[in-house]
């Protein structure tokens, strides 16, 4: 790495005192200011959308045929239902998440011998948004979404419940599903940002 | 109909339209210095009262005028109330003897466009520039508050210095005009063909200094100083009182000093004639919004100077200067006679 010197000095000299140049070049900054474009996003009239890694409310993803071949295995043990969240009670996000009491998690066995879970709560006011839980999560199902207007009236309106969820990842998934996952779209873009991978052994 | 019932009453319509326009304009540089500020840091400022955020100054004032007023305790209420009435009074008086165009005739009578043509029109700008800081310090002292009454001593401090300096900047251009009243002035620009910025250069950048001293402007405005007085002076202030501390020193007084070194430096309302009746009245204002624009420019381009700094930048480089500036200026105009 080059560093490159800047000479600074603390006393402008006769010229620049008498002429006021460094008043001049301030004001000469200004102006240009002044005729660039204001890079405000007028907030309830224009919204920004996210990154798709953005970390925002949660969702499920539902079973909706578009999953990966693996998951059918489980599709006999659970209670399967088209369009309902893909979640097998696992407890795996309330294992990874570093708050204990944010996952209320309940399932039952249903008389065939399949499981259904019946309430997965997420009380996003314990929630520092880390994303541990989607990384743990073994079905892909917890999700994290780009909504981010999560204000709400009462603190029961910050609890997620499953029917909420499932609405999030379904919208989610509508909207945003399409674009790669990645921040680099192909791998000739991923060299471009880190360099080809090699096996380190 | 006498004479003096005529005059009495063009007078009044005078004094009404420059009111009510000098208050309409200070209102309006409101929204104007705060979408020039906007612009200038990449934001938009106000847009959202009406178009372009044009109604937003009616919408402080309803909002300033439906605040509580809080009297701090332990004040000088009379003192407190007073305060308002100084810092506005003199800003609005310094008016009063700005020429907005040359004499013209309406029905027979002559007419001209400045409240009173006294001949000692400079003395009453600088009298009123020195009664302004009187509101500052009364509300500096009236509101039995540390931080108001810091703001009020540094700017009674700065008009000090300021207060001399201006006077000597403004004698050289009473050297060559010859003459105190400012309608004076401006003919003799007139008469001359020049305007007085290129015989006096050194007394524009001195005046600038002292009208953004008087106004309390950046990089001058350590009696406000949001960063270490809270706003100083005026912090004590509520509703439509708080607004019109601001009004007074921001707007009307940056006006009117604009205008003065318009009438001063820039030949008042002389130019080419564009715009036939209308053309004088048009420089002048077009003049005086070029000032008021540089000095709202210069407001969000500098940092503050310190109070010790101010003071010292005055006395010991200021003065020396306007004093070497008068003594030129006389000796130049003596040998090469001056006016005459």
């Amino acid at each position: 790495m080059k560093v490159k010197r800047l000479l600074r000095r603390d006393a402008l000299n006769i010229f620049e005192a008498v002429l006021f140049i460094d008043f001049l070049r301030g004001l000469s900054v200004t102006l240009r200011n002044l005729f660039r474009r204001p890079i405000t996003t007028e907030y309830p009239k224009e919204k920004l959308t996210p990154p798709k890694r953005f970390r925002g409310a949660h969702g499920h993803f539902v079973w909706d045929g578009t999953e990966p071949d693996s998951l059918k295995a489980i599709e006999k043990f659970m209670s399967y239902e088209k369009g309902k969240s893909r979640c097998v009670a696992c407890y795996m996000c309330q294992t990874a998440c570093p708050m204990p009491t944010l996952f209320r998690i309940e399932a039952v066995q249903l008389p065939d011998g399949s499981k259904k879970v019946v309430r997965f709560d997420m009380n996003l006011l314990n929630c520092l948004f880390c994303g541990l839980c989607v990384d743990a999560c073994p079905v892909g199902c917890l999700t994290m979404t780009d909504l981010f207007e999560l204000a709400g009236y009462s603190r029961r309106d910050e609890v997620l419940r499953m029917d909420r969820l499932e609405r999030h990842g379904i919208d989610f998934k509508s909207r945003r599903g399409d674009e790669p996952d990645r921040i680099w779209p192909n791998d000739k873009e991923r060299e471009k940002l880190w360099g080809k991978i090699k096996w380190s052994g | 109909m006498s004479e003096l019932v005529v005059s009495l009453i063009i007078t009044l319509i005078k004094i009404a339209v420059l009111l009510g326009v000098a208050l309409g304009v200070g209102a309006y540089l409101t929204w104007f210095e705060r979408k020039l500020a906007g612009h200038i840091q990449a934001r938009l400022g106000p847009t959202v009262v009406g178009p372009f955020g044009l109604l937003q100054p009616l919408a402080d004032g309803l909002k300033l005028m439906t605040k509580e007023a809080i009297i701090p305790k332990g004040a000088d209420v009379p003192v407190y109330y007073l305060a308002v009435a100084m810092a506005v009074a003199p800003a609005i008086l310094l008016f009063s003897v700005i020429p907005f165009g040359p004499e013209f005739e309406v029905f027979g009578y002559k007419v001209k466009p400045i409240i009173s043509d006294v001949n000692i029109g400079l003395l009453i700008v600088f009298a009123m520039g020195s009664l302004a800081v009187y509101g500052t310090i009364f509300s500096g002292w009236a509101s039995n508050s540390k931080y108001a009454f810091i703001g009020s001593l540094r700017k009674a401090s700065v008009i000090i210095a300021y207060e001399v300096v201006l006077g000597f900047s403004v004698l050289g251009v009473i050297l060559l005009a010859g003459t105190m009243s400012t309608v004076g002035i401006v003919e003799a620009q007139i008469e001359r063909g020049v305007w007085f910025i290129f015989y006096q250069p050194v007394a524009f950048i001195l005046y600038l200094f002292c009208m953004l001293a008087e106004s309390g402007r950046v990089p001058f405005d350590i009696q406000e100083a949001e960063a270490e007085l809270v706003t100083g002076y005026n912090v004590e202030y509520g509703g439509m009182k708080f607004g019109a501390m601001p009004l007074a020193e921001w707007y009307l007084n940056t006006v009117a000093l604009s205008a003065i070194a318009v009438v001063l430096f820039f030949g008042g309302w002389s130019g080419p004639n564009i715009l036939g009746p209308v053309s004088p009245y048009f420089w002048f204002l077009a003049k005086t919004f070029g000032l008021v624009f540089f000095v709202l420019w210069l407001h969000w381009t500098l940092p503050r100077f310190q109070a010790k700094d101010i003071t010292e930048i005055a006395w010991k480089i200021m003065l020396p200067v306007a004093l070497a500036n008068v003594i030129v200026t006389a000796v130049v105009v003596y040998f090469a006679g001056g006016s005459q």
